[in-house]
């Protein structure tokens, strides 16, 4: 049984045509988990010891866990107590908690970036609190952690592939499927990592450009 | 829905069992993928543009593919060029690769990060290679070296929970057992949660101490160092 590539050629529009459910999912955690992290990061600005305190909690239990396991909590326990999510949400809302946690962790680390004279300065102005996040803060802090985005939209795009453990058809669970039938499972994988290595190739790349024109940008 | 934590009561010693092949698979992943991950630095740092792109190929497939393929692929690929191992040993070393790519990496930049003047003046003075790489710089990139390297740890430790995908019977797997044995998914996934969080705080702890250890033995041998010592010594009878 020797590899056999015009097979791993025949399951590529396959596999491809499967990538379109990650490149969705994806797409969908990476904008929950930007929208989440911001507030969450807003919030923890607020310096309310209590809630601080939770956060810091939660983010150790994120950081310290399997995402894996977070996919696991939000499929089998969450319709315990009484949130039946279909599989693909469910997937959606445990990669999205991971990553806004990781987001929100990366923006704390820009915000000591930023000069406090601009905050009192805007102060100065007389600029409320919300202008001073909006107009003043977050354009910087997005600015600077584009590669830091980059970088977790390519880890997201990986975890989607754990989503196949809770019976999301998406490039895995089709590699799957159609190993299963053609007992053909190693040109199977090779044929799903390419699709993988492919999508975050793309994914790095057009990060350097974005970030070359940010940097141009700044000056 | 009521928290009843004492279903686990019969099934702890499995979740236990679980645990302990985790560490033990990421202990075994951490040598193989250190060892693994020096080389590939080694081979990204030659001169020569061969060598560089094979590194750079290896780092960047590795890190671009899911780890839950890249477990399959060595899994079933493994037996395809003939080689038959137990699903747990498969296992770790898909772990290995994969963790091998990030160390050298973590390797690669902190050898950049040292002056180069380093490496130059010891091969200047007559060191080879080796030796330049042994008694020079590794001994100036061990302290930067340990933050990274302890955070890729950690995540590897987290990542091992895929291989129970391919039947390794480590605390995910056990997890899903025990859940499909008792149907309390909250007790089940809260009590594996804990044991996967609590290792990640002792990881977490041990890193620390080592740094300080490093940190701190990294100063002493600067001050032991016999050169450093004379050349002190000639500075304080100057002044």
């Amino acid at each position: 049984m020797g590899f056999k590539l015009a097979y791993l050629l025949s399951i590529l529009p396959n596999l491809v045509s499967a990538a379109a459910v990650n490149i969705r999912l994806a797409l969908a955690i990476m904008l929950l988990a930007l929208a989440l992290g911001t507030a969450l990061t807003v919030v923890r600005s607020l310096k309310i010891v209590a809630v601080n305190a939770v956060i810091a909690v939660v983010i150790s239990f994120v950081r310290g866990t399997p995402l894996l396991i977070q996919i696991f909590i939000a499929y089998y326990v969450l319709p315990a107590v009484g949130l039946d999510l279909s599989p693909e949400v469910a997937g959606v809302s445990a990669i999205a908690f991971n990553s806004m946690v990781f987001v929100s962790e990366s923006m704390r680390g820009g915000l000591a970036t930023i000069d406090p004279g601009q905050i009192e300065a805007s102060t100065a102005l007389g600029l409320p609190p919300r202008a001073i996040w909006l107009k003043v803060v977050l354009p910087q802090l997005f600015r600077r952690i584009v590669p830091v985005l980059i970088n977790e939209a390519t880890i997201v795009v990986k975890g989607t592939a754990l989503l196949s453990v809770i019976t999301v058809v998406e490039v895995l669970r089709r590699a799957q499927q159609i190993a299963s039938t053609s007992y053909r499972p190693f040109e199977t994988m090779i044929g799903a990592a390419l699709v993988f290595l492919v999508i975050n190739l793309v994914i790095s790349l057009s990060g350097k450009v974005a970030e070359a024109r940010f940097a141009r940008a700044r000056i | 829905m009521h928290f009843n934590p004492a279903l686990l009561f019969d099934y702890w010693p499995l979740l236990l069992q679980g645990a302990w092949l985790t560490v033990q698979v990421s202990a075994f992943a951490l040598v193989i993928g250190y060892a693994a991950g020096v080389a590939v630095a080694m081979f990204a740092l030659m001169p020569g543009w061969l060598p560089r792109l094979a590194a750079g190929l290896y780092i960047e497939t590795l890190r671009n593919i899911p780890f839950i393929i890249l477990i399959f692929v060595v899994y079933y690929g493994l037996p395809f060029s003939g080689i038959r191992l137990p699903a747990t040993v498969a296992g770790t070393l898909a772990l290995a690769l994969f963790v091998s790519a990030y160390y050298a990496e973590i390797v690669r930049a902190a050898i950049l990060a040292l002056p180069r003047g380093q490496f130059e003046s010891a091969r200047a003075i007559g060191m080879s290679p080796v030796q330049a790489m042994r008694h020079v710089v590794a001994p100036q990139i061990l302290r930067a070296l340990v933050p990274p390297s302890t955070n890729m740890t950690l995540t590897m430790m987290k990542e091992s929970a895929v291989l129970s995908s391919i039947t390794v019977p480590e605390l995910t797997y056990q997890s899903l057992v025990v859940q499909g044995n008792t149907f309390a998914p909250f007790e089940v996934f809260a009590a594996v949660a804990s044991i996967y969080w609590l290792i990640a705080i002792v990881i977490a702890e041990f890193s620390r101490r080592l740094e300080r250890r490093v940190g701190a033995a990294q100063i002493e041998s600067i001050n032991r160092n016999p050169i450093a010592e004379r050349y002190l010594s000639l500075v304080a009878r100057r002044a």
